[in-house]
């Protein structure tokens, strides 16, 4: 069928939107899943997970690679966690990390920032003042978050194939359309689009083996066939290569791998 | 000796110009040279006739006369119809076929061009390695060295050695003749292969035997498991229904299958159609890959596999069409650029299939790399594309597919102007570049070579290199500036023995040769080291000679052309050269200091 996506902020609803869709569809709901998948595949404590994740990076982990492999880990276990199809994932940057799957649905929920903050106000019984400052707050660690690290804006709508503002329409025809959309040709299952999603989390799983000792690699796959792209010199990349070739003998699906020295790599890369 | 000076101070700033862009290269070294030619003039270091002085000198004459020559036995066939009976003397043993190759091939480059040389020996070497079963990475670094060891035999071996009597001339010192370097270069080759001999199972990567049979279709074993064979295959009448198109370059890329050929309904047949093609229903492909990865697709994309080769019976046929690799050969125009932008199957209608470099085997995304040199290309094509390939001139091929255009006839004519040549200088003592400009006239007038190829066959490169060179060594000497260097230098480490100095030269002359270029380390060095001798009373033209033979010693890296060329066709790595330069380097000093002092003292 589908992997839907969708991308949220605080208290837009969209946590509801997402449950209500995927009991609708008899699909499995995830979001924090992705995390303890994450933590516990890696051995990451979950707190610092969700803090790597979460939080935009500072100034020094932008020069230095300190976020990337979180990413890597994160990226590694969503690939995982949607490969096997019928999933909503209403987590963190789904839009982003699933790039170039044709099956996924990229929806986004808002909500009018008043309602939020009423939602806020309520749940947390803090004033108006200190409920609008979180959420701006947040809203402007996730914005910024998508931004350092894909070079996109999570506000910009092109982004997805449907934004539905939760006001005057309800959280039920918001499950609707999502609903309806997720059925339409463009989002079905085919070979090719599986094959998509495998070499994404194929790549991923890769570039989440390597990432703690060479923070530089991209990562590419193509019908299993693994390409890692690397500014080292050969002889890293050599040393590389044996090192892969070692650790992915008991992964399935890997056809060939070639590792690239001094190639840029292309923008699909993960 | 004169103090220190502005003029003085400005010379060394331009060698440490010089020595910084040959470093870092920005610009290409020949490129440094003109500069250097310029500029000095400019600052009124030299005179305008001094800056251009080298282009007119006989290091230039000769060594483009030593060019054509080169480019005259080569167009006969004449060195490639040596190998056979050289075969024949070393028979089936390795070790006597590494001596014996490198035996020719010293001599050979002693009056070409060292990369010259080792570029009419590259495709005979690997097919005796094909034949005998010998892994080619146990003889071509020997070879190479001997190649580059070659250069010493004689004057007009190496570029150095052609300067030598041009930088020497300033300072009243006897010019060296033709042979003078022979018993030195003799022994520096002997001692050379004698290393490898004795030692070549240490330093020698070992490589895989090529004990598999030859398939019928001409490659080696090892390359069918790398790459694969040639198969058929047809796509279905509903092919393009209901799915996203495929494209040549989407087989590549999913199943490491090359499309070599294909033949759209009714009967158009396209050879090594461009990637952006796609593939229409009933189409039948001629694909080259390994037979998983053809089943592979097959199955994942509805297409028939067909149990033998039908519509490309012939052309796939061995006779037709084939694979060569073929090499980036040194100053290749393909340097630095990727197989994407050079398009080789829309300008040749050729197929690249993978890149070798170091050791590895790139099949995957070839096209994104961008190329290096010695980098091996195994392209597929028919025979006829593959030769227009060849004649391009950038690519070095490793089988001669271009056979026709050979000359043999006019053998005995090259053989016939390079005795001439020979003669003149031995016997009448005729000037070492009219002689050898004599024997290249000879060569044209006969028609061993046209005027045309003549003038193709002379690479402007080495040719500025030195005559651009030649101004900052005369502007060195001129200034006082070698004078000053020399007295400082000595005055520092007090009166040396000659055999102490001459070692250090020639330390001093290998270190320079491996970070800048030969050319410019012989230019820099012996002004400076004639100083140097003089001040301690030792022999100046021993002194010289030393710069110019040790700035051949140039093995720990694969910087030489040489070296550059082999690696890739010899599957070796960067380590494989320290290792066994390492070996040749240290062995050379002390030889050819010894030989030096045995043969005509200090």
């Amino acid at each position: 069928m589908a992997i839907i996506t969708i991308s949220r902020g605080s208290y837009s609803r969209g946590k509801e939107v997402a449950e209500r869709v995927a009991a609708e569809l008899g699909y499995e709901c995830l979001s924090r899943e992705v995390i303890l998948e994450a933590s516990d595949r890696y051995h990451i404590p979950e707190l610092k997970m969700v803090k790597a994740v979460h939080d935009a990076p500072s100034l020094l982990e932008r020069l230095g690679h300190a976020k990337q492999d979180f990413i890597a880990y994160y990226q590694s276990a969503l690939t995982r966690a949607v490969q096997k199809d019928n999933v909503v994932y209403h987590g963190l940057a789904g839009h982003v990390l699933l790039k170039g799957v044709p099956h996924v649905l990229k929806v986004r929920i808002i909500a009018d920032l008043e309602d939020r903050v009423v939602d806020e106000m309520k749940r947390e019984e803090s004033s108006d003042q200190e409920a609008r400052s979180l959420i701006l707050r947040d809203d402007q660690e996730r914005r910024k978050w998508t931004r350092n690290l894909y070079g996109v804006d999570p506000w910009d709508s092109a982004l997805y194939d449907i934004v539905v503002h939760i006001r005057k329409f309800t959280v039920s025809n918001a499950v609707e359309f999502i609903c309806r959309a997720a059925r339409l040709d463009p989002f079905a299952t085919t070979a090719r689009s599986q094959r998509k999603i495998d070499d994404l989390a194929l790549a991923s799983q890769i570039k989440a083996m390597l990432v703690e000792v060479h923070p530089d690699v991209r990562v590419t796959c193509d019908y299993g066939n693994v390409l890692i792209y690397t500014v080292n010199d050969d002889r890293m990349a050599r040393r590389m290569k044996e090192k892969v070739e070692a650790l992915t003998r008991k992964i399935q699906g890997i056809n060939h791998i070639e590792v690239h020295p001094g190639v840029s790599a292309p923008k699909i890369s993960v | 000796m004169q103090p220190l000076n502005p003029e003085m101070i400005l010379v060394m700033f331009m060698i440490g110009v010089a020595v910084f862009l040959f470093v870092v290269e920005w610009v290409r070294v020949d490129v440094v040279a003109i500069l250097m030619m310029v500029s000095l003039p400019l600052l009124h270091l030299v005179t305008p006739k001094e800056a251009f002085i080298g282009l007119s000198s006989n290091a230039v004459i000769s060594i483009i006369a030593v060019i054509i020559i080169g480019a005259g036995l080569d167009k006969t066939g004449l060195i490639n119809n040596l190998i056979a009976p050289i075969l024949k003397v070393a028979g089936n043993s390795p070790s006597r076929i590494v001596i014996a190759i490198s035996f020719a091939i010293a001599i050979i480059s002693s009056f070409m061009q060292n990369i010259g040389a080792a570029a009419l020996f590259l495709p005979a070497i690997q097919r005796i390695s094909k034949t005998l079963k010998v892994p080619i990475s146990k003889l071509l670094m020997p070879i190479g060295f001997s190649a580059i060891l070659g250069g010493t035999v004689t004057l007009v071996g190496s570029s150095p050695l052609i300067l030598l009597n041009d930088l020497i001339a300033p300072f009243d010192l006897q010019p060296f003749g033709l042979f003078d370097v022979t018993p030195v270069g003799l022994a520096l080759v002997t001692a050379g292969i004698l290393c490898f001999v004795l030692f070549g199972r240490f330093i020698l990567p070992q490589g895989a035997k090529e004990t598999s049979e030859e398939s019928s279709n001409g490659r080696d074993a090892d390359s069918i498991q790398e790459i694969g064979e040639a198969y058929e295959l047809e796509t279905p009448e509903d092919f393009t229904h209901y799915r996203d198109p495929v494209r040549v370059e989407d087989l590549r890329r999913r199943y490491l299958v090359n499309v070599v050929a294909l033949v759209e309904p009714p009967d158009f047949k396209i050879f090594s159609p461009p990637p952006d093609t796609v593939i229409h229903s009933d189409v039948i492909l001629a694909v080259v890959g390994r037979k998983e990865d053809v089943l592979r697709m097959a199955e994942s994309e509805d297409m028939r596999l067909k149990a033998d080769l039908d519509a490309f019976k012939d052309d796939l046929d061995e006779q037709a069409s084939g694979s060569v690799e073929a090499v980036v050969a040194p100053r290749s125009t393909l340097n630095g650029k990727t197989l994407k932008q050079i398009d080789l199957p829309d300008r040749f209608q050729v197929t690249p299939l993978a890149v070798y470099r170091q050791g590895e085997t790139y099949r995957a995304q070839i096209g994104d790399l961008p190329l290096r040199v010695g980098d091996a290309i195994l392209i597929h094509g028919t025979w006829k594309r593959l030769q227009l390939l060849q004649a391009e001139g950038s690519l070095l091929f490793n089988t001669p597919v271009d056979v026709e255009s050979l000359r043999p006839e006019k053998a005995a004519f090259a053989g016939l102007w390079l005795s001439v040549s020979l003669v003149m200088i031995l016997v009448f003592k005729i000037h070492l570049s009219v002689s050898l400009m004599t024997g290249a006239l000879g060569m044209i007038i006969t028609r061993v070579l046209s005027i045309d190829e003549a003038y193709g066959a002379v690479d402007w490169r080495t040719i500025f290199l030195l005559a651009g060179l030649i101004p900052l060594g005369i502007a060195t000497q001129k200034t006082g500036t070698a004078a000053w260097i020399a007295h400082t230098v000595l005055a520092a480490t007090g009166t040396v023995e000659p055999v102490v100095l001459f070692t250090i030269i020639g330390l001093l002359s290998t270190a320079f040769t491996l970070v800048i270029s030969n050319v410019g380390a012989t230019v820099l060095l012996v002004p400076l080291v004639v100083n140097m001798a003089v001040a301690a009373h030792a022999d100046p033209r021993m002194a010289a000679l030393v710069v110019g033979l040790a700035t051949s010693n140039s093995f720990i890296l694969p910087t030489h052309q040489v070296n550059a060329l082999y690696m890739g066709p010899g599957r070796y790595r960067s380590t494989d050269f320290m290792k066994a330069g390492l070996l040749i380097s240290l062995v050379f000093i002390p030889v050819m200091i010894g030989t030096i002092y045995l043969i005509y003292g200090f």
